[in-house]
């Protein structure tokens, strides 16, 4: 235990000093950045819990529901980025090979590994769900006691996850020690997802299908049905009731607590005999295999000579990383089942105007998913190239050349993202042929804004030190560009619902159209993308051009 | 402004955070030198080359490379300048070849002249096929002798290395030596760093020897040993750089 606290105490030590290293103005933009986003995440919670509250019958069931669900979700989610940061945490981490070789103990490493990894992995999460405790228990009129009760408990939960997820990669690696990481991705997120839908499957049926009714008894019903939301043996649903029973002041609270504690604490002494006995001799026959190379004959093998060659070294890089790859993967599954199920939109909404107003639903909810890649995929650009921009800065390229080449490369793959997403899912929702001319107009600025936010920041916040893209965007300057780009985008929908609904009150309701309104509105929403593509690109390259690497 | 000198330093400083790593240092180089920097740990010796690589930003003073002012011009400047940092760096996921591609298309090297200098340098670093494998799991070696093929093929004319020997074979520092003394007798200009003194003494044209910051001393290693009393290199470093 004492070696693992002081391990535990070198990570501390070492966050201590980076904060230090924070200047004020850096650290009042922090507060204000999330300050804003916690405080619009509380306000966006707090109105769709208020209104639950006021639906008759199903409104508080569906409130309880909501929560089970997101902390579900959630827990999915999280098994998966804990596998994804346990392969660099546990095995290509470069503190490893002294760690390893010091008189410390494997599970004291582990230990150490695991609270860093959870720190990875949640935080984020974490973010997210505070602003939904909060709101939740203002809604209800929780007592005081709720709100440290409520965030430990989501404490203890999130380090569940992370057990799982480094106990299933300690015996994959020492039983196929041959698998490369993208190999061990792949096995390990079948497995979870494969699991995930069966259980919900068996458990609840109900759940993947879509409800049509407007029979009360049947609407409660269904309600009730969805108790099992993940089912009652899991954690997610023990968050859900430890939440619920505590913002009622009820005893049963104790009963979940002492569950989930109970649980939590089974999973850490069960990882932690797993570490003992695979840990160690997983890392070091991956380290022989990894050892063996091969040969590679890549574009690269050829000289080019001009600056197609830092695209191809970016590209390169990019597919030989899978961490990059599978993550960008699965966001292309959910992507692909998100456009199929709007296949039955025009069966739902047969009034043009609601499939209207779905369509530019649609267009917001493609913003925020590019949002997510931007930051996830686009940020970590300039930090990836690690050390080697002593290459860079040193040799005769500018650094805004490099950024051009960046940007519009992940212009490029962005427009083309957006534009394929809006022409596929305007096809099956049949929207309105206006939209379908003007909202591709409109994607084309929000993916150059967005690719500018992104990168922009990424020169301005670059972390050399780290090689794992996921951290990067887990990280402080990541966090902070998601939420910049999530507050370009609600900018941009605000902006852009004021023609919107200008058009659709003319078109289905008859009301007289604005057009000094509509030019405004289109106007403000131009300068504003010219503000948002140019104020990024400007700042990160000024930004970078300071700093002394 | 003398314009035969390649590198000329005048009255450069370099603050981090309220401590002066560089107080003042005026250095000139002519074509056909080798200047090595010798000094103890954080005297100052990374951050002068950093500096005039354009890594580090000065705080005062002033970098001209042949003639040219690196504030001004810097990628004017930075064509004319080939740099090895302490650490050698290549990027994990991209082989050895790739890499030296990269660099020499970021140095805009011609078809023909890649072809030729390449074939040379690599039977002279004694690069094998492991140059199309991963640099991931190169040694450090390896890395090493990639990095100084990328400093060569784009033919600079002054050459900035912080830490040559580091991690090589002795068959490997012999080439570098040799290498070393072929491109001064080509009149490139080297500026060295290092610990090594017995590499220091069979190279240098000129020695400097840095401490706190400051450029205690520079010469010949002959005026060197005038000045400390001293006739063994590793007295005159011991004598020139004690408190």
């Amino acid at each position: 235990m004492s070696e693992f606290l002081l391990l535990l105490n070198a990570r501390i030590i070492s966050f201590k000093s980076s904060v230090k290293s924070l200047n004020l103005i850096r650290i009042l933009s922090f507060i204000l950045v999330f300050g804003v986003f916690l405080g619009g995440a509380y306000y966006f919670f707090f109105r769709i819990f208020n209104y639950l509250l006021s639906v008759e019958i199903i409104g508080p069931v569906l409130m309880n529901k909501i929560i089970q669900m997101v902390f579900f979700i959630f827990f999915i989610m999280l098994l998966l980025s804990n596998i994804i940061t346990s392969l660099s945490t546990f095995y290509n981490s470069r503190e490893l090979q002294l760690l390893f070789a010091l008189p410390i103990r494997p599970g004291a490493i582990y230990l150490a590994k695991l609270f860093e990894n959870c720190v990875y992995a949640s935080w984020a999460t974490l973010i997210i769900i505070l602003p939904l405790i909060f709101s939740y228990g203002i809604t209800l009129r929780a007592p005081f006691q709720y709100y440290p009760l409520a965030i430990f408990s989501v404490i203890i939960y999130l380090i569940i996850p992370g057990t799982i997820a480094t106990s299933l990669i300690f015996i994959i690696r020492c039983l196929l020690p041959k698998l490369r990481s993208r190999d061990v991705i792949f096995i390990l997120f079948g497995l979870i997802l494969g699991l995930t839908f069966f259980y919900i499957r068996i458990n609840n049926p109900d759940l993947l299908k879509v409800f049509a009714t407007e029979n009360q008894r049947d609407l409660l019903m269904f309600a009730e049905n969805l108790t099992t939301v993940g089912g009652i043996y899991l954690p997610s649903t023990w968050v859900g009731y430890i939440l619920g029973t505590l913002s009622q002041g009820s005893a049963r609270f104790h009963f979940y607590f002492l569950l989930l504690l109970s649980v939590t604490s089974t999973f850490v002494i069960i990882a932690f005999y797993l570490a003992r006995f695979f840990y160690t001799r997983s890392w070091m026959l991956v380290g022989e295999y990894q050892s063996r190379m091969k040969k590679i004959h890549s574009v690269l093998y050829h000289y080019y000579g001009d600056a197609k060659t830092f695209l191809l070294k970016d590209i390169l890089v990019f597919v030989r990383e899978p961490i990059q790859w599978v993550q960008l993967g699965i966001f292309f599954i959910l992507l692909i089942i998100y456009i199929f199920s709007l296949r039955r939109t025009p069966i739902y909404f047969t009034i043009p105007l609601w499939r209207t107003v779905v369509s530019f639903a649609n267009f917001a909810y493609i913003c925020f998913i590019l949002a997510t890649l931007g930051v996830r995929f686009i940020f970590p650009s300039i930090s990836l190239e690690q050390y080697g921009i002593w290459l860079l800065r040193s040799s005769p390229i500018s650094f805004a050349r490099i950024i051009k080449i960046k940007y519009l490369f992940n212009l490029f793959v962005t427009i083309i993202l957006i534009e394929g997403l809006l022409f596929f899912s305007n096809i099956l929702i049949k929207t309105d042929p206006k939209f379908y001319i003007m909202l591709p107009i409109a994607a084309v600025l929000v993916a150059a804004s967005l690719v500018s936010i992104n990168l922009g920041w990424g020169a301005h916040y670059p972390q050399f030190n780290e090689d794992n893209p996921s951290r990067i965007a887990a990280g402080t300057g990541g966090i902070i560009a998601a939420l910049v780009s999530i507050g370009y985008v609600g900018i941009t929908i605000v902006i852009l619902a004021i023609p919107a609904y200008n058009y659709l009150s003319n078109t289905y309701l008859k009301k007289p159209l604005s057009y000094p309104l509509i030019i405004l509105s289109l106007a403000g929403f131009l300068l504003f993308n010219i503000f948002t593509i140019a104020g990024p690109l400007y700042l990160g390259i000024k930004s970078f051009q300071r700093r002394d690497i | 402004m003398n314009d035969s000198k390649r590198l000329i330093i005048k009255d450069l400083k370099k603050e981090f955070n309220g401590f002066w790593a560089l107080k003042g240092l005026n250095l000139e180089l002519s074509p056909g030198e080798i200047f090595v920097l010798l000094g103890p740990n954080g005297a100052g010796k990374t951050t002068t080359l950093k500096l005039i690589t354009g890594l580090l930003h000065p705080t005062q003073g002033e970098i001209f490379i042949e003639g040219i002012n690196i504030k001004e011009s810097p990628i004017k400047a930075k064509s004319l300048i080939g740099y090895v940092p302490d650490e050698p760096f290549i990027y994990p996921k991209l082989t050895g070849r790739e890499f030296i591609n990269l660099v020499a298309s970021i140095y805009r090297v011609k078809k023909a002249d890649y072809e030729k200098r390449s074939k040379e340098l690599f039977e002279k670093f004694d690069i094998g096929e492991w140059i199309d494998e991963l640099s991931e799991g190169y040694s450090h070696g390896m890395k090493q002798r990639i990095i100084m093929c990328q400093l060569l093929l784009h033919n600079p004319v002054l050459i900035l290395i912080d830490e040559p020997l580091v991690g090589l074979d002795p068959k490997t520092a012999r080439t570098v030596r040799e290498t070393f003394l072929s491109l001064k007798d080509q009149k490139k200009t080297l500026f060295i760093s290092t610990h090594t003194l017995s590499f220091a003494r069979e190279v240098a044209t000129r020695l400097g020897i840095i401490n706190h910051g400051e450029l205690k001393f520079t010469g010949t290693l002959e005026e060197l040993a005038e000045i400390s009393g001293r006739k063994n290199i590793e007295e005159i470093y011991l004598k020139l750089t004690e408190e």
